[in-house]
């Protein structure tokens, strides 16, 4: 589904150039749960970035089922995004001002989804991220994890083709977090793809493929048996 | 969506409400001082403008010629002559009218009587102005030479109703008018030339006066009025008026030209014949102040917005990566700015009911906001639609324009070289206009103390005058013994028009040794008796005053001092003058007194001895007595030998403060919008520096800790906003000292800008802006570190 060629993305201030992601090399299957580790710097986010195309490269190819995806302006890119690709962050990143309900249906209302369908969905997704009595909620009243849960179903909402998750347990305590990537692996099970950049192995173990950067290389790929062998 | 984006609008209202209630209460103010002025442009903007033929509406015009071919007076007025023969010879014109100018008389029911504006005019008038009828109407109002048209408040005066048809009035105690109509009040903003309490024939007129009867070309005491066809082209119609003029009189050497109506109000001044503007320029002025501070609350509004970015920056990331485009950002940040721009217009709707009142007296006028008209309404709601895009754009195209992974991922630099500098030269702006206000409001008023304390060759102090009328014209001098005799009163003279009076102009001139063929400077003149220059306190610089003992002084003059350099007379006592053909001695020369504006030379004045020419009864008081004893006495005496006439005292020294008013007008306004203009700026200041001190709480922590003490943090937040008040006063003093000389070059009598006008301008609004300042600086210095540091 994802065919990365060639991805170069230097970021310059005024003394120095640092190059983030020197000639990546990814291809990422429809269905696949892949993790991307490597040290802090590494160019792990900035890779994540680009997929999410929140960032423009300096040069290489991103293909999207045989869409370029970096020929597209900020209109195209922007629109490309809300309608298949979904974000979970490592802060949540809920706003503040909106409701639980009104923060996981602020996408469809992007996407122009009607209000009664809106309701349907948004109610749908809120069941199974069991946060139903927490609806009306504003985000500071909600714990980490709930918080998190809500972020991940902003995400789904829109029944994206690639979720994008950054970090998504990293300010999870373990239980929380476990069920967070629970979560992402009951998602990826009914065929959503999947990329996540994480430092702890212990998630990283939930994916099919586990792909370590180091000074914007891709260094090594480590196929995960069990959930493989799963896959099949 | 706009649901949505109202929710975060009121729940970010909410959340902040200091910044809210900054951006509220200036908005507010902004939004009503705009309104209050707006209502005061819109009310001089509509004078003459109601009825539905005002855009056809013309009135005559008179050129007065001057030297070398110029013009040196136009004013409106013309003689009998003119109109009939306008009415004749020029198609274009539908209706025309004559008319006298308006005279205070005295209206009467019974022992019901009153002074009320009363005007005098030919029937067609009816079709040049639709009046409004409660009774009768135009067909037959003024069918009758001895009718008499009421308005409705001068009917419930009278009467005490409207339904007063064919009721009897009496007319200067004199004449009984029918009531032939009543029609509803004019408008306030109707022209001082129409705005009549009652309307009667001209048929009527030609009985009473009889200068109205002969067609005559020499008095312009006459107003006339045209309707001309839509179609016509003024120009045009001008050119044919100054031909038939010609053709039908030799003699006339006067252009006459018709302009339009409603525009003489705001377009009144003529120099050389053509206009060169007039109150328009102070409706300009008043425009501009009136966006000036709306613009200094939308400021506050754009200044706190971006300073306030940091917080925002990561709503405007999210959005971003879950979809949003920059318009909808553009659109949510503008909903927020309107819909606080609409609480604001909400209060400021309130402020404007309390205060409009004051502000109506203060100029005395009466504006209210027209809650049921539409035009209103799209006025008030095109403002905070204005407001909210001026106040929100800025922020909204700053804030959209964040990108995502910046606002998510890192810390905003808050602003940005380019954004701090944009607020910063915000500030500047602010104060700037604020300042420019102050020294403004200082020179207006020591220019009209000037103006004050300009010697007036008068002393109007104590001094009174009552028309007069009825029996006070004949029995003068059975009156003048009375009062002196009651002591009420030093001195009393009779004269043709009062001490302060609109220009009774004349050029016949001629005098021994006069060079040129013909006059061309315009004299003033008074008729009075005996006693002028005593009982007015004028000072005698040669001769003397009439004089019983002197027969010969019927056809002597008193002349003034300019009116003495226009002859050139060396030993002027005994030297004769010609006017108007008849031979006149100068028996006297005095100093020249103000009767017209206090703000530049008056044109001389010529005095003539004339018991006939009645007028104006001008008293000086005693006084070792008490101002209401004298009063009291006064009234009395006249009551008694004018009983008709109800006894109408007037101070001289509140009619000549009446000359200052249009220029305290201004200084009320700009003192008044000052005021505010320095308080919303400081409220946004406030706003800044809170938010500035709550940033940088941390590291106010950090430095206490490490040893700073009160004062020191106090300056380090303080320096920065100093700074741009110090940048806003190099700007503006010369600006408004640039600006303001040029004002006051208006001026013939004019005074300096004194050097101390700066340094009160500038310390008082660095004294302001610091305290505004220092209180915020304080509070956060003043608070304890670990609270500041334990926040990590």
């Amino acid at each position: 589904m994802i065919k990365i060629e060639n991805l170069e993305k230097v970021y310059k201030t005024e003394e120095i150039e640092t190059t983030a992601l020197n000639g990546i090399n990814l291809h990422v299957k429809e269905g696949e749960f892949v993790s991307i580790m490597g040290p802090s710097g590494c160019g792990k986010s900035t890779l994540l970035n680009v997929m999410g195309l929140l960032d423009k490269p300096e040069s290489g190819s991103y293909k999207f089922i045989d869409t370029e995806l970096l020929t597209l302006n900020d209109r195209e890119r922007s629109n490309f995004r809300k309608r298949n690709m979904g974000f979970v962050f490592q802060n949540f990143n809920l706003i503040d001002e909106l409701t639980v309900f009104e923060n996981i249906e602020l996408p469809l209302i992007y996407n122009k989804v009607p209000a009664g369908e809106r309701k349907k969905l948004v109610n749908e997704i809120i069941g199974r991220m069991n946060i139903v009595n927490r609806s009306g909620h504003f985000p500071q009243q909600l714990s980490g994890g709930q918080q998190q849960r809500v972020a991940v179903a902003r995400a789904l909402v829109t029944k994206p083709k690639l979720v994008l998750a950054d970090e998504p347990t990293g300010n999870l305590d373990s239980t929380h977090g476990n069920e967070v990537m629970e979560l992402l692996c009951e998602l990826n099970e009914t065929g959503t793809t999947i990329v996540m950049v994480t430092h702890s192995s212990h998630d990283a173990s939930f994916s099919n493929r586990i792909i370590n950067l180091k000074d914007g290389h891709v260094i090594s790929e480590k196929i995960n048996k069990g959930k493989t062998e799963e896959l099949i | 969506m706009f649901k949505l984006n109202l929710k975060i609008a009121l729940r970010n209202l909410w959340k902040n409400k200091t910044s809210s209630f900054i951006n509220v209460i200036g908005l507010a103010i902004g939004l009503a001082a705009c309104l209050m002025l707006l209502l005061y442009v819109t009310y001089e903007w509509n004078f003459d403008k109601q009825g539905k033929n005002a855009e056809n509406l013309y009135t005559v015009m008179t050129n007065i010629p001057g030297d070398n071919g110029k013009i040196s007076n136009t004013f409106e007025g013309s003689t009998t002559a003119l109109g009939p023969l306008l009415k004749e010879e020029i198609p274009e014109i539908k209706h025309l009218a004559r008319m006298n100018y308006l005279k205070k008389a005295l209206i009467a029911v019974g022992e019901n009587s009153f002074k009320k504006l009363g005007k005098f005019a030919e029937p067609e008038i009816l079709k040049l102005f639709d009046y409004q009828y409660i009774v009768g109407n135009a067909a037959t109002a003024m069918q009758n030479p001895k009718s008499v048209i009421l308005t409705e408040s001068t009917a419930k005066v009278l009467f005490g109703s409207t339904q007063v048809l064919n009721r009897v009035v009496k007319y200067q105690d004199k004449e009984d008018l029918t009531v032939s109509a009543v029609i509803k009040d004019l408008p306030d903003n109707t022209s001082a030339t129409l705005k009549f309490d009652y309307l009667m024939p001209w048929a009527f007129y030609e009985m009473v006066e009889a200068s109205a009867k002969e067609l005559n070309w020499g008095n312009f005491s006459f107003v006339t009025m045209a309707l001309l066809d839509p179609n016509a082209d003024i120009t045009k119609v001008n050119q044919k008026i100054d031909k038939v003029v010609k053709v039908h009189l030799e003699q006339a050497n006067q252009p006459y030209f018709l302009y339009p109506l409603n525009k003489l109000h705001l377009y009144g001044k003529f120099e050389n014949g053509v206009n060169v503007g007039g109150d328009i320029e102070q409706i300009y002025l008043f425009v501009a102040l009136a966006f000036g501070i709306l613009m200094i609350a939308c400021i506050n509004f754009m200044n706190m917005a971006t300073a306030k970015s940091e917080k925002r920056a990561k709503e405007v990331g999210i959005k971003k990566t879950i979809g949003a485009n920059r318009v909808s950002l553009i659109m949510q940040f503008l909903t927020e700015s309107m819909v606080l721009t609409f609480i604001a217009v909400i209060v400021a709707i309130a402020l404007l009911e309390i205060f409009l009142p004051t502000f109506n007296n203060l100029l005395n006028i009466k504006l209210s906001i027209g809650y049921f008209s539409a035009s209103s309404w799209m006025w008030i709601l095109g403002i905070v639609f204005l407001t909210g895009l001026i106040a929100g754009s800025y922020p909204a195209f700053y804030l959209s324009a964040f990108n995502p992974i910046q606002t998510l991922k890192k810390r905003i630099k808050s602003g940005g070289i380019l954004a701090i500098n944009l607020r910063q030269v915000l500030v500047v702006g602010q104060f700037c206009f604020a300042i420019i206000l102050i020294i403004s409001t200082m020179v207006i008023y020591r220019q009209i103390q000037f103006i004050k304390n300009r010697p007036m060759g008068i002393d109007v102090n104590a001094l009174v005058e009552i028309p007069q009328d009825g029996e006070l014209k004949t029995k003068f001098e059975v009156v003048k013994s009375q009062l002196l005799k009651s002591g009420a009163v030093t001195a009393v003279s009779q004269s043709s028009v009062g001490l302060s009076h609109r220009g009774q102009n004349f050029m016949d001139v001629k005098w021994e040794g006069m060079t040129k063929p013909l006059n061309t400077q315009l004299f003033n003149q008074v008729a009075t008796t005996y006693d002028f220059i005593k009982t007015n306190g004028i000072k005698l610089k040669e001769g003397r005053d009439f004089s019983k003992n002197f027969a010969s002084d019927s056809a002597g003059v008193l002349v003034s001092a300019a009116a003495l350099k226009v002859f050139g007379y060396t030993n002027p006592i005994g030297k004769t003058v010609t006017i108007f053909d008849d031979k006149y001695t100068i028996v006297g020369v005095f100093d020249d007194y103000v009767w017209d504006s206090p703000y530049q030379s008056n044109n001389p004045v010529i005095v003539f001895f004339d018991p006939n020419r009645t007028g104006t009864i001008t008293m000086r008081l005693n006084e070792e007595n008490s101002i209401a004893q004298n009063i009291v006495a006064i009234t009395e005496i006249t009551k008694q030998v004018n009983p008709a006439y109800p006894t109408d005292i007037k101070f001289l020294n509140s009619i000549y403060l009446e000359k200052y008013n249009s220029e305290k007008t201004l200084g009320i306004l700009s003192n008044l919008f000052g005021g505010l203009a320095i308080f919303v700026s400081c409220l946004g200041l406030y706003g800044l520096v809170a938010y500035s001190a709550e940033q940088r709480t941390k590291e106010f922590g950090v430095r206490k800790v490490l040893g700073a003490s009160l004062l020191n943090l106090m300056q380090l937040l303080s320096l920065s906003f100093v700074k741009m008040i110090i940048v806003s006063i190099i700007i503006a003093v010369p600006l408004s000292f640039y600006l303001m000389n040029k004002w006051l070059m208006k001026f013939e009598f004019h005074t300096e800008i004194s050097w101390w006008i700066i340094p009160i301008a500038g310390f008082g609004t660095l004294i302001m802006a610091l305290v505004t300042v220092s209180f915020q600086a304080y509070k956060s210095a003043k608070a304890n570190p670990v609270d500041a540091l334990k926040y990590e």
